[in-house]
Protein backbone atom coordinates (compact mmCIF):
# COMPACT_ATOMS: atom_id res chain seq x y z
CA UNK A 1 0.00 0.00 0.00
CA UNK A 2 0.83 3.45 -1.13
CA UNK A 3 1.37 5.44 2.50
CA UNK A 4 0.32 8.32 0.44
CA UNK A 5 -2.85 7.40 0.10
CA UNK A 6 -3.49 7.85 3.89
CA UNK A 7 -3.28 12.10 2.86
CA UNK A 8 -7.14 11.48 2.08
CA UNK A 9 -7.60 10.97 6.52
CA UNK A 10 -6.45 14.63 7.26
CA UNK A 11 -8.29 16.11 3.71
CA UNK A 12 -10.99 14.11 4.65
CA UNK A 13 -11.34 14.70 8.27
CA UNK A 14 -10.96 18.73 7.03
CA UNK A 15 -13.66 18.64 4.41
CA UNK A 16 -16.39 16.60 6.99
CA UNK A 17 -15.63 19.61 9.17
CA UNK A 18 -16.43 22.01 6.90
CA UNK A 19 -19.31 20.46 5.36
CA UNK A 20 -21.03 19.81 8.89
CA UNK A 21 -20.00 23.38 10.01
CA UNK A 22 -21.13 24.93 6.86
CA UNK A 23 -24.17 23.03 5.85
CA UNK A 24 -22.69 22.83 2.93
CA UNK A 25 -24.79 20.68 0.39
CA UNK A 26 -25.79 21.23 -3.03
CA UNK A 27 -29.40 19.81 -3.07
CA UNK A 28 -29.95 22.39 -0.70
CA UNK A 29 -28.31 25.41 -2.76
CA UNK A 30 -30.31 24.41 -6.00
CA UNK A 31 -33.87 23.69 -4.60
CA UNK A 32 -33.58 26.61 -2.14
CA UNK A 33 -33.30 28.98 -5.47
CA UNK A 34 -36.89 27.78 -6.42
CA UNK A 35 -38.81 26.80 -3.20
CA UNK A 36 -37.97 28.89 -0.44
CA UNK A 37 -35.99 32.07 -2.31
CA UNK A 38 -33.32 31.32 -0.66
CA UNK A 39 -29.72 32.17 -2.35
CA UNK A 40 -27.17 31.69 0.52
CA UNK A 41 -26.03 28.48 -0.57
CA UNK A 42 -25.61 28.72 -3.81
CA UNK A 43 -23.45 31.51 -3.24
CA UNK A 44 -21.32 29.48 -0.98
CA UNK A 45 -20.86 26.80 -3.49
CA UNK A 46 -19.73 29.42 -6.30
CA UNK A 47 -17.48 30.66 -3.60
CA UNK A 48 -15.95 27.15 -3.24
CA UNK A 49 -15.60 26.68 -6.99
CA UNK A 50 -13.86 29.73 -7.93
CA UNK A 51 -11.26 29.32 -5.43
CA UNK A 52 -10.93 25.71 -6.42
CA UNK A 53 -10.21 27.10 -9.63
CA UNK A 54 -8.12 29.65 -9.23
CA UNK A 55 -5.96 26.86 -7.13
CA UNK A 56 -5.86 24.33 -9.73
CA UNK A 57 -5.07 26.84 -12.91
CA UNK A 58 -2.08 27.83 -10.42
CA UNK A 59 -1.15 24.34 -10.06
CA UNK A 60 -1.95 22.96 -13.58
CA UNK A 61 0.12 25.67 -14.73
CA UNK A 62 3.19 25.15 -12.41
CA UNK A 63 3.14 21.04 -13.37
CA UNK A 64 1.99 20.32 -9.71
CA UNK A 65 -0.79 18.43 -10.74
CA UNK A 66 -2.33 18.34 -14.35
CA UNK A 67 -6.19 18.59 -14.73
CA UNK A 68 -7.68 15.53 -15.49
CA UNK A 69 -11.40 15.82 -16.81
CA UNK A 70 -14.10 13.15 -16.90
CA UNK A 71 -14.73 12.49 -20.68
CA UNK A 72 -17.42 13.43 -22.49
CA UNK A 73 -20.20 10.96 -22.67
CA UNK A 74 -22.70 13.01 -23.12
CA UNK A 75 -25.69 10.38 -23.09
CA UNK A 76 -24.43 9.19 -19.75
CA UNK A 77 -23.95 12.11 -18.36
CA UNK A 78 -27.70 13.47 -19.36
CA UNK A 79 -29.36 10.43 -18.26
CA UNK A 80 -27.09 10.15 -15.12
CA UNK A 81 -26.80 13.81 -13.74
CA UNK A 82 -30.81 13.96 -14.30
CA UNK A 83 -31.71 11.24 -11.91
CA UNK A 84 -28.73 11.77 -9.65
CA UNK A 85 -30.70 14.97 -9.42
CA UNK A 86 -34.71 13.50 -8.93
CA UNK A 87 -32.44 11.47 -5.98
CA UNK A 88 -31.27 13.74 -4.12
CA UNK A 89 -34.30 15.55 -3.77
CA UNK A 90 -35.90 12.20 -2.43
CA UNK A 91 -32.97 11.82 -0.18
CA UNK A 92 -33.01 15.00 1.28
CA UNK A 93 -29.64 15.66 0.59
CA UNK A 94 -26.80 15.67 -2.20
CA UNK A 95 -23.53 13.28 -1.66
CA UNK A 96 -22.20 15.86 0.24
CA UNK A 97 -25.25 16.75 2.21
CA UNK A 98 -26.17 12.88 3.06
CA UNK A 99 -22.28 12.00 4.06
CA UNK A 100 -22.30 14.97 6.68
CA UNK A 101 -25.76 14.42 7.84
CA UNK A 102 -24.67 10.47 8.30
CA UNK A 103 -21.79 11.89 10.66
CA UNK A 104 -24.58 14.36 12.41
CA UNK A 105 -26.59 11.25 13.22
CA UNK A 106 -29.45 11.52 10.75
CA UNK A 107 -30.70 8.27 9.82
CA UNK A 108 -32.74 9.50 7.34
CA UNK A 109 -29.27 10.05 5.79
CA UNK A 110 -28.03 6.95 6.83
CA UNK A 111 -30.53 5.16 4.36
CA UNK A 112 -30.02 7.40 1.44
CA UNK A 113 -26.25 6.36 2.13
CA UNK A 114 -27.16 2.33 2.10
CA UNK A 115 -29.67 3.44 -1.16
CA UNK A 116 -26.22 4.98 -2.81
CA UNK A 117 -24.03 2.36 -1.65
CA UNK A 118 -26.67 -0.64 -3.41
CA UNK A 119 -27.34 0.89 -6.42
CA UNK A 120 -23.31 2.43 -7.10
CA UNK A 121 -22.02 -0.93 -7.41
CA UNK A 122 -25.07 -2.57 -9.05
CA UNK A 123 -24.41 0.60 -11.46
CA UNK A 124 -20.65 0.34 -11.31
CA UNK A 125 -19.91 -3.60 -11.37
CA UNK A 126 -23.42 -5.52 -11.47
CA UNK A 127 -26.68 -6.15 -13.30
CA UNK A 128 -26.82 -2.29 -14.61
CA UNK A 129 -22.93 -2.21 -15.46
CA UNK A 130 -23.21 -3.54 -19.58
CA UNK A 131 -26.00 -1.04 -20.02
CA UNK A 132 -23.52 2.14 -18.65
CA UNK A 133 -21.20 1.09 -20.65
CA UNK A 134 -22.88 0.64 -23.84
CA UNK A 135 -24.33 4.25 -22.92
CA UNK A 136 -21.13 5.74 -22.66
CA UNK A 137 -19.72 4.19 -25.34
CA UNK A 138 -21.76 4.92 -28.00
CA UNK A 139 -21.87 9.08 -26.49
CA UNK A 140 -18.51 10.02 -25.61
CA UNK A 141 -16.94 12.60 -27.68
CA UNK A 142 -13.07 13.73 -27.38
CA UNK A 143 -10.99 15.70 -29.39
CA UNK A 144 -9.34 14.84 -32.29
CA UNK A 145 -5.91 13.66 -30.33
CA UNK A 146 -8.40 11.68 -28.24
CA UNK A 147 -8.16 14.25 -25.24
CA UNK A 148 -11.10 15.28 -23.02
CA UNK A 149 -13.32 17.77 -23.71
CA UNK A 150 -13.16 21.17 -21.50
CA UNK A 151 -13.93 24.88 -22.41
CA UNK A 152 -10.71 25.62 -22.55
CA UNK A 153 -9.39 22.89 -24.96
CA UNK A 154 -12.68 23.40 -27.55
CA UNK A 155 -11.74 27.09 -27.32
CA UNK A 156 -8.47 26.84 -27.76
CA UNK A 157 -7.19 28.78 -24.85
CA UNK A 158 -4.89 27.71 -22.13
CA UNK A 159 -6.57 26.42 -19.60
CA UNK A 160 -4.86 27.97 -17.11
CA UNK A 161 -6.09 32.07 -18.70
CA UNK A 162 -9.19 30.85 -18.83
CA UNK A 163 -9.63 29.78 -15.28
CA UNK A 164 -8.34 32.83 -14.51
CA UNK A 165 -10.08 35.05 -16.70
CA UNK A 166 -13.38 33.14 -15.28
CA UNK A 167 -12.53 33.70 -11.54
CA UNK A 168 -11.45 37.39 -12.36
CA UNK A 169 -14.72 38.19 -14.26
CA UNK A 170 -16.80 36.66 -11.82
CA UNK A 171 -14.87 38.22 -8.42
CA UNK A 172 -15.26 41.65 -9.64
CA UNK A 173 -19.00 41.28 -10.45
CA UNK A 174 -19.65 39.74 -6.43
CA UNK A 175 -17.63 43.13 -5.42
CA UNK A 176 -20.00 45.12 -7.52
CA UNK A 177 -22.89 43.36 -6.54
CA UNK A 178 -21.89 42.85 -2.95
CA UNK A 179 -21.23 46.41 -2.66
CA UNK A 180 -24.93 47.29 -3.33
CA UNK A 181 -26.56 44.52 -1.54
CA UNK A 182 -24.68 45.84 1.33
CA UNK A 183 -26.57 49.35 1.39
CA UNK A 184 -28.91 49.92 3.81
CA UNK A 185 -28.77 46.39 5.68
CA UNK A 186 -27.88 46.73 9.29
CA UNK A 187 -25.10 44.33 10.28
CA UNK A 188 -25.28 42.96 13.81
CA UNK A 189 -22.18 42.31 15.08
CA UNK A 190 -21.87 40.08 18.03
CA UNK A 191 -18.68 39.48 20.07
CA UNK A 192 -18.12 36.06 20.00
CA UNK A 193 -14.84 34.66 20.34
CA UNK A 194 -12.72 32.97 17.20
CA UNK A 195 -13.29 29.53 19.14
CA UNK A 196 -16.95 29.74 19.64
CA UNK A 197 -17.56 31.11 15.98
CA UNK A 198 -15.32 27.84 14.40
CA UNK A 199 -16.43 24.68 16.75
CA UNK A 200 -19.79 25.99 18.01
CA UNK A 201 -21.70 28.11 15.28
CA UNK A 202 -22.75 27.53 12.04
CA UNK A 203 -19.97 29.00 9.44
CA UNK A 204 -21.39 31.57 7.48
CA UNK A 205 -21.30 31.30 3.42
CA UNK A 206 -17.96 33.25 2.49
CA UNK A 207 -16.01 31.61 4.95
CA UNK A 208 -17.44 27.98 4.36
CA UNK A 209 -16.71 28.66 0.37
CA UNK A 210 -13.25 29.56 0.95
CA UNK A 211 -12.50 27.05 3.15
CA UNK A 212 -14.17 24.48 0.89
CA UNK A 213 -11.96 25.74 -1.95
CA UNK A 214 -9.38 25.72 -0.04
CA UNK A 215 -9.79 21.47 0.71
CA UNK A 216 -10.51 21.41 -2.82
CA UNK A 217 -7.32 22.42 -3.74
CA UNK A 218 -4.98 20.86 -0.85
CA UNK A 219 -7.04 17.05 -1.96
CA UNK A 220 -6.14 17.88 -5.60
CA UNK A 221 -2.13 17.76 -4.63
CA UNK A 222 -2.42 15.06 -1.89
CA UNK A 223 -4.45 13.28 -4.05
CA UNK A 224 -2.40 13.20 -7.21
CA UNK A 225 0.85 12.74 -5.10
CA UNK A 226 -0.95 9.16 -4.12
CA UNK A 227 -0.99 8.55 -8.08
CA UNK A 228 -5.19 9.56 -8.18
CA UNK A 229 -4.87 12.37 -10.69
CA UNK A 230 -8.51 14.00 -9.10
CA UNK A 231 -9.62 16.26 -6.23
CA UNK A 232 -12.77 15.87 -4.19
CA UNK A 233 -15.01 13.04 -4.94
CA UNK A 234 -17.53 11.15 -2.97
CA UNK A 235 -19.50 8.21 -4.23
CA UNK A 236 -16.45 6.48 -5.43
CA UNK A 237 -15.14 5.99 -1.92
CA UNK A 238 -18.19 4.52 -0.89
CA UNK A 239 -18.19 1.98 -3.36
CA UNK A 240 -14.58 1.13 -2.98
CA UNK A 241 -14.66 0.75 0.59
CA UNK A 242 -17.71 -1.12 0.59
CA UNK A 243 -15.74 -3.43 -1.88
CA UNK A 244 -12.94 -3.92 0.45
CA UNK A 245 -15.25 -4.70 3.25
CA UNK A 246 -17.50 -7.40 1.50
CA UNK A 247 -14.56 -9.12 -0.58
CA UNK A 248 -11.30 -10.38 0.61
CA UNK A 249 -9.41 -7.83 -1.47
CA UNK A 250 -8.34 -4.37 -0.90
CA UNK A 251 -10.13 -1.63 -2.44
CA UNK A 252 -8.82 1.23 -0.75
CA UNK A 253 -7.27 4.27 -2.24
CA UNK A 254 -7.10 7.71 -1.82
CA UNK A 255 -10.21 8.43 -2.12
CA UNK A 256 -11.59 5.75 -0.02
CA UNK A 257 -9.87 6.80 3.28
CA UNK A 258 -10.88 10.50 2.70
CA UNK A 259 -14.46 9.75 2.78
CA UNK A 260 -14.36 7.73 5.64
CA UNK A 261 -12.57 10.28 7.35
CA UNK A 262 -15.43 12.79 5.90
CA UNK A 263 -17.83 10.98 8.01
CA UNK A 264 -15.60 11.30 11.13
CA UNK A 265 -15.37 14.79 10.42
CA UNK A 266 -18.82 15.33 10.53
CA UNK A 267 -19.37 13.28 13.65
CA UNK A 268 -16.72 15.09 14.99
CA UNK A 269 -17.81 18.81 14.42
CA UNK A 270 -21.47 18.36 15.27
CA UNK A 271 -20.19 16.45 18.54
CA UNK A 272 -18.04 19.23 19.41
CA UNK A 273 -20.68 21.79 18.52
CA UNK A 274 -23.17 19.43 20.68
CA UNK A 275 -25.22 18.89 17.65
CA UNK A 276 -24.89 15.10 17.22
CA UNK A 277 -27.67 12.86 17.86
CA UNK A 278 -29.61 9.73 16.21
CA UNK A 279 -32.56 10.83 15.12
CA UNK A 280 -34.64 9.20 12.58
CA UNK A 281 -37.78 10.60 10.40
CA UNK A 282 -41.15 9.15 9.74
CA UNK A 283 -40.43 4.80 8.59
CA UNK A 284 -42.15 6.28 5.52
CA UNK A 285 -39.02 8.84 5.04
CA UNK A 286 -36.96 6.39 5.74
CA UNK A 287 -38.66 4.83 2.76
CA UNK A 288 -37.93 7.52 0.67
CA UNK A 289 -34.81 8.87 1.71
CA UNK A 290 -33.26 5.16 0.70
CA UNK A 291 -35.07 5.13 -3.06
CA UNK A 292 -33.51 8.54 -3.48
CA UNK A 293 -29.98 7.08 -2.39
CA UNK A 294 -30.92 4.36 -4.74
CA UNK A 295 -31.36 6.73 -7.84
CA UNK A 296 -28.34 8.58 -6.69
CA UNK A 297 -26.53 5.76 -6.89
CA UNK A 298 -27.18 4.77 -10.43
CA UNK A 299 -27.24 8.38 -11.45
CA UNK A 300 -23.10 8.96 -9.77
CA UNK A 301 -22.18 5.57 -11.59
CA UNK A 302 -23.59 6.48 -14.90
CA UNK A 303 -22.55 9.47 -15.35
CA UNK A 304 -19.00 8.73 -13.17
CA UNK A 305 -19.69 11.07 -10.71
CA UNK A 306 -21.86 12.74 -7.89
CA UNK A 307 -22.17 16.73 -7.55
CA UNK A 308 -18.76 17.03 -5.67
CA UNK A 309 -17.05 14.91 -8.56
CA UNK A 310 -19.23 17.24 -11.13
CA UNK A 311 -19.80 20.62 -9.96
CA UNK A 312 -17.28 21.06 -6.99
CA UNK A 313 -14.43 19.31 -8.86
CA UNK A 314 -15.24 19.12 -12.73
CA UNK A 315 -16.63 22.80 -12.69
CA UNK A 316 -13.27 24.04 -11.60
CA UNK A 317 -11.33 22.35 -14.23
CA UNK A 318 -13.39 23.57 -16.87
CA UNK A 319 -14.57 20.10 -18.04
CA UNK A 320 -17.25 20.44 -20.53
CA UNK A 321 -18.80 16.40 -19.08
CA UNK A 322 -19.39 18.49 -15.78
CA UNK A 323 -20.69 21.79 -17.25
CA UNK A 324 -23.31 18.93 -18.50
CA UNK A 325 -23.91 17.15 -15.71
CA UNK A 326 -24.09 19.61 -13.10
CA UNK A 327 -26.62 21.26 -15.75
CA UNK A 328 -28.73 17.91 -15.32
CA UNK A 329 -28.36 17.72 -11.84
CA UNK A 330 -29.62 21.01 -11.49
CA UNK A 331 -32.62 20.11 -13.69
CA UNK A 332 -33.55 17.03 -11.56
CA UNK A 333 -33.32 18.64 -8.62
CA UNK A 334 -36.01 21.23 -10.02
CA UNK A 335 -37.78 18.80 -11.57
CA UNK A 336 -38.97 16.96 -8.27
CA UNK A 337 -38.79 19.91 -6.07
CA UNK A 338 -41.66 21.33 -8.49
CA UNK A 339 -44.08 18.53 -8.07
CA UNK A 340 -42.87 17.85 -4.12
CA UNK A 341 -42.44 20.99 -2.63
CA UNK A 342 -43.21 24.11 -4.70
CA UNK A 343 -47.03 22.85 -6.40
CA UNK A 344 -48.36 22.21 -2.71
CA UNK A 345 -46.63 25.41 -1.52
CA UNK A 346 -48.14 27.77 -4.12
CA UNK A 347 -49.62 30.98 -2.61
CA UNK A 348 -47.64 30.82 -0.02
CA UNK B 1 -44.27 24.74 29.48
CA UNK B 2 -44.13 27.79 31.45
CA UNK B 3 -44.18 30.76 28.74
CA UNK B 4 -44.61 33.95 28.56
CA UNK B 5 -47.42 33.51 25.41
CA UNK B 6 -49.68 31.09 24.75
CA UNK B 7 -49.07 27.89 21.70
CA UNK B 8 -51.67 27.77 19.61
CA UNK B 9 -50.03 24.93 17.50
CA UNK B 10 -46.96 22.40 18.09
CA UNK B 11 -45.23 21.12 14.65
CA UNK B 12 -42.76 18.32 15.74
CA UNK B 13 -40.67 17.94 13.25
CA UNK B 14 -37.61 16.26 14.95
CA UNK B 15 -35.86 13.80 12.94
CA UNK B 16 -37.01 14.85 9.43
CA UNK B 17 -34.59 15.63 6.42
CA UNK B 18 -33.94 18.74 4.07
CA UNK B 19 -36.43 20.62 3.79
CA UNK B 20 -39.42 19.45 5.46
CA UNK B 21 -38.92 20.80 8.80
CA UNK B 22 -38.94 24.64 6.55
CA UNK B 23 -41.48 23.87 4.28
CA UNK B 24 -44.17 21.96 7.23
CA UNK B 25 -43.38 25.03 9.03
CA UNK B 26 -44.26 27.97 6.26
CA UNK B 27 -47.61 25.54 5.32
CA UNK B 28 -48.82 25.81 8.50
CA UNK B 29 -48.15 28.89 9.50
CA UNK B 30 -50.17 29.84 6.17
CA UNK B 31 -53.23 27.91 7.66
CA UNK B 32 -52.54 29.31 10.84
CA UNK B 33 -55.01 33.01 12.17
CA UNK B 34 -53.42 35.70 12.48
CA UNK B 35 -51.34 36.51 15.89
CA UNK B 36 -51.72 32.61 16.38
CA UNK B 37 -48.45 31.21 17.86
CA UNK B 38 -46.55 28.17 16.23
CA UNK B 39 -44.23 26.44 18.41
CA UNK B 40 -42.16 24.40 16.28
CA UNK B 41 -39.69 21.31 17.83
CA UNK B 42 -36.74 20.78 15.03
CA UNK B 43 -33.54 19.05 15.29
CA UNK B 44 -31.91 19.68 11.83
CA UNK B 45 -29.26 22.39 12.00
CA UNK B 46 -29.82 23.98 8.84
CA UNK B 47 -33.40 24.63 9.23
CA UNK B 48 -32.81 26.06 12.65
CA UNK B 49 -30.81 28.42 10.78
CA UNK B 50 -32.97 28.85 7.78
CA UNK B 51 -36.50 29.26 9.21
CA UNK B 52 -36.25 32.56 11.27
CA UNK B 53 -35.00 33.88 8.31
CA UNK B 54 -37.66 32.70 5.82
CA UNK B 55 -40.55 32.94 8.14
CA UNK B 56 -39.69 36.88 8.50
CA UNK B 57 -39.31 37.38 4.76
CA UNK B 58 -42.87 36.29 4.78
CA UNK B 59 -44.55 38.45 7.08
CA UNK B 60 -44.60 36.55 9.96
CA UNK B 61 -42.76 37.16 13.29
CA UNK B 62 -40.32 35.30 15.07
CA UNK B 63 -40.39 35.29 19.19
CA UNK B 64 -38.11 32.98 20.14
CA UNK B 65 -35.46 30.53 19.10
CA UNK B 66 -34.45 28.72 22.11
CA UNK B 67 -31.73 25.51 22.42
CA UNK B 68 -33.64 22.53 24.15
CA UNK B 69 -30.92 20.48 24.14
CA UNK B 70 -28.32 18.77 21.52
CA UNK B 71 -29.53 19.57 18.01
CA UNK B 72 -32.92 20.20 19.55
CA UNK B 73 -34.29 23.80 19.47
CA UNK B 74 -37.69 25.48 19.74
CA UNK B 75 -39.13 27.99 18.06
CA UNK B 76 -41.70 30.14 18.33
CA UNK B 77 -43.44 32.41 15.91
CA UNK B 78 -46.43 34.76 15.21
CA UNK B 79 -48.35 34.26 12.63
CA UNK B 80 -48.96 36.59 9.90
CA UNK B 81 -47.46 39.21 12.24
CA UNK B 82 -46.93 41.71 9.97
CA UNK B 83 -49.33 41.20 7.53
Amino acid sequence: MDPLILTGIPVGLAFGFALQRGRFCMNSAFRDIIVLKDYALLRTVGIAILVSMIGFAIMDKTGVISINPVPFFWGALMLGGFIFGIGMVLAGGCASGITYRFGEGMVGAMSAVAGLILVGLMTTMGVFHPFVTLLRGATTITLADGSNLTLANVLGIPYYILALAIAGVALILWAIFAKRGKKGEKEEKEQVSLSERIFKRGWGGTATGIVIGLIGIIAFYASASSGRMYPLAICGGYWSTTNTLISAANFMNWLSWMLVFTIVGSFLAARIAGEFRLRAPAPKTIIQTFFGGCLMGFGAATAAGCNITHILSGVPQLALSSLLAGAFIILGCWTLAYFMFIRPMRGL
Amino acid sequence: MADEVKVDKTLDVRGEICPNPDVRTLTTLEKMEKGQILEVLVDYPLSVERIPKNVENRKHKVLKVEKVSGPEHRILIEAKANK
